[in-house]
């Protein structure tokens, strides 16, 4: 740390960047976790589609957040 | 602090090696073969057995229980039988002494009726009889009653027996009117 | 996030011998090769883990198999239970059982050797999961990939399957424009990338935490001569603990997201009954 430096920042870029990126696939989760929930208690007898429905959505929005977690190692240069 | 650039580029994680590859397909057969060829037909095998087991089981306690549904089911047949009997028997019976109470009514009525017309009988014979014989006391009573009264005027025995009749017819028809 | 916290403070205070804690990189996913190296057969630390682990689990469920009775023992009865919970509450759940008998040993290797591999994360002496290069993770998203395929051509012919997957009934038409390139990238990109990445991904990140957390901890108690700093190693080594158990769980959640999802997917290239 030199005279003209006041303040340094080390670390990559990158963590900010997903810690960005998790946000809605955080968000998108959670509301997919919460309506099966939901949906589950109004309608036990649909649990299984519900289920089956619940994993497919989570599997696309867990995407976007695996998306951020590759980008960070992808684009380093 | 290390950074990326120092160390292996991060890209290098999502590139397969090529003996990764050959390690990760070769583990993955072995595991698969392992798998579908012997650990779960064992398994299979060992779930199917026991399920046969408890399926022979619960086929024989199930048999248990017909046989006993069964033994139920003859026995109260043969409660029902018997109690079919035993009121047939008692309705028989009971036909029977009505009809034993019915002759004897009928037959008793039937004396009673013979008696009933015997006596009917001699009474009337009787009754005859005591007509008959009043009639001649009467008769003879009359005649004597009347020769004392006219003396020998009737001695002619013509004049006499017409007299009687005629005053016997009279007699007669009164007091049966009188009677009834 | 007290133990992260502590060490960060700490880590500029410090003027020990060593600057500060060996921080974990993912160079620990990109080991030398340690055996046949610069052959196709190379080994490297996480490679040599995978082998050992598939040898172990090989032996031990082989002797439970061979030695498998009617009435179970104690052992015999938690891996039936196993068997059990991944054909019922995964296959059967997703699938229904007439579809689903078809697809049980799949899914049950898939489950098993998942969640074994991942365990090697937190077992002491391996401290890797063996599924922790990409091509584990991906060789069974692969398999996946093919069988949901098969399935597709077998059940309806490809065609029909493109048509249920690209044109779901009651979308208008503009919309198609944008959805049938979306759904192809799904079924053909997303899905097996899904699974690999999701799998890698957790076990890379878990693995990090757990390091970070451990070699803080050796740094602190240890290496450091500062003897304020072990209050610091205790808080450490405490969340280390905590995330060894929390990776044990992820270890099996990993397992069952992995083979749902195939079951799904799989499930997907029936035709739809109403």
């Amino acid at each position: 740390m030199d005279l003209i430096t006041l303040a340094e920042v080390t670390g990559n870029l990158s963590a900010i960047g997903y810690g960005l990126a998790a946000i809605g696939p955080g968000i998108g989760v959670g509301i997919v976790f919460g309506k099966a929930i939901e949906a589950t208690a109004r309608q036990p007898e649909l649990g299984g589609r519900i289920q089956t429905l619940m994993w497919i959505g989570f599997g696309l929005i867990e995407f976007l957040a695996l998306l951020g977690f590759i980008s960070g190692f992808i684009f380093t240069a | 602090m290390e950074t990326f650039a120092e160390s292996k580029s991060g890209i290098a994680l999502f590139l397969p090696e090529d003996y990764d590859i050959i390690w990760s397909t070769v583990i993955l057969i072995v595991v698969a073969i392992f798998f579908y060829k012997f650990f779960l037909p064992k398994f299979q095998a060992i779930f199917d057995e026991r399920a046969a087991k408890i399926e022979g089981g619960i086929a024989k306690a199930e048999k248990a229980q017909a046989d006993a549904d069964a033994a139920k089911k003859k026995y109260e047949d043969q409660l029902n039988t018997a109690r079919v009997d035993a009121a047939k028997i008692r309705d028989d019976a009971r036909t029977e002494a009505s009809h034993i109470i019915a002759d004897a009514r009928t037959k008793a009525e039937a004396d009673a009726a013979q008696i009933t017309a015997n006596a009917q009988k001699s009474i009337e014979s009787q009754q005859q009889q005591a007509l008959v014989s009043l009639k001649g006391e009467v008769g003879a009573l009359a005649t004597a009653l009347a020769g004392k009264i006219l003396g020998s005027k009737l001695s002619d025995a013509d004049v006499q027996s017409s007299m009687i009749d005629s005053m016997i017819d009279g007699i007669d028809k009164d007091p049966a009117g009188k009677a009834k | 996030m007290a133990g992260v916290a502590a060490f960060t403070g700490a880590a500029g205070a410090v003027l020990a011998a060593q600057s500060g804690p060996e921080i974990p990189s993912i160079d620990e996913f990109l080991p030398p090769e340690i055996i046949f190296a610069g052959t196709p057969f190379a080994m490297n630390r996480i490679i040599m883990v995978r082998v050992i682990m598939t040898v172990v689990m090989l032996l031990i469920l082989g002797i439970t198999a061979s030695r498998a009775k009617l009435i179970p023992g104690r052992w015999q009865g938690f891996v039936e239970w196993g068997l059990d919970y991944v054909r019922d509450k995964i296959v059967y759940e997703v699938m229904g059982e007439l579809r689903g008998k078809r697809y049980v040993p799949m899914i049950t290797t898939i489950f098993f050797t998942i969640f074994l591999f991942n365990l090697c994360g937190i077992i002491p002496g391996m401290n890797i999961a063996a599924t922790a290069t990409i091509m584990m993770p991906l060789i069974f998203a692969a398999w996946t990939f093919v069988q949901y395929w098969i399935a597709a051509c077998r059940e309806q012919g490809l065609l029909s399957y493109l048509k249920q997957e690209c044109t779901p009934p009651g979308v208008p038409f503009p919309v198609l424009i944008l959805l049938v390139p979306m759904q192809l990238i799904d079924i053909l990109i997303i899905r097996p990338a899904s699974l690999t990445l999701r799998l890698l991904a957790n076990m890379i990140a878990g693995h990090l935490i757990v390091a970070l957390c451990f070699s803080a901890t050796q740094f602190f108690l240890i290496l450091t001569e500062n003897k304020m700093m072990m209050a610091a190693g205790v808080v450490t080594f405490a969340f280390g603990f905590i995330m060894t158990l929390f990776e044990a769980f992820v270890a099996y959640l990993q397992a069952f997201i992995f083979a749902t999802l195939s079951s799904v997917y799989i499930n997907m290239s029936y035709p739809e009954v109403d």
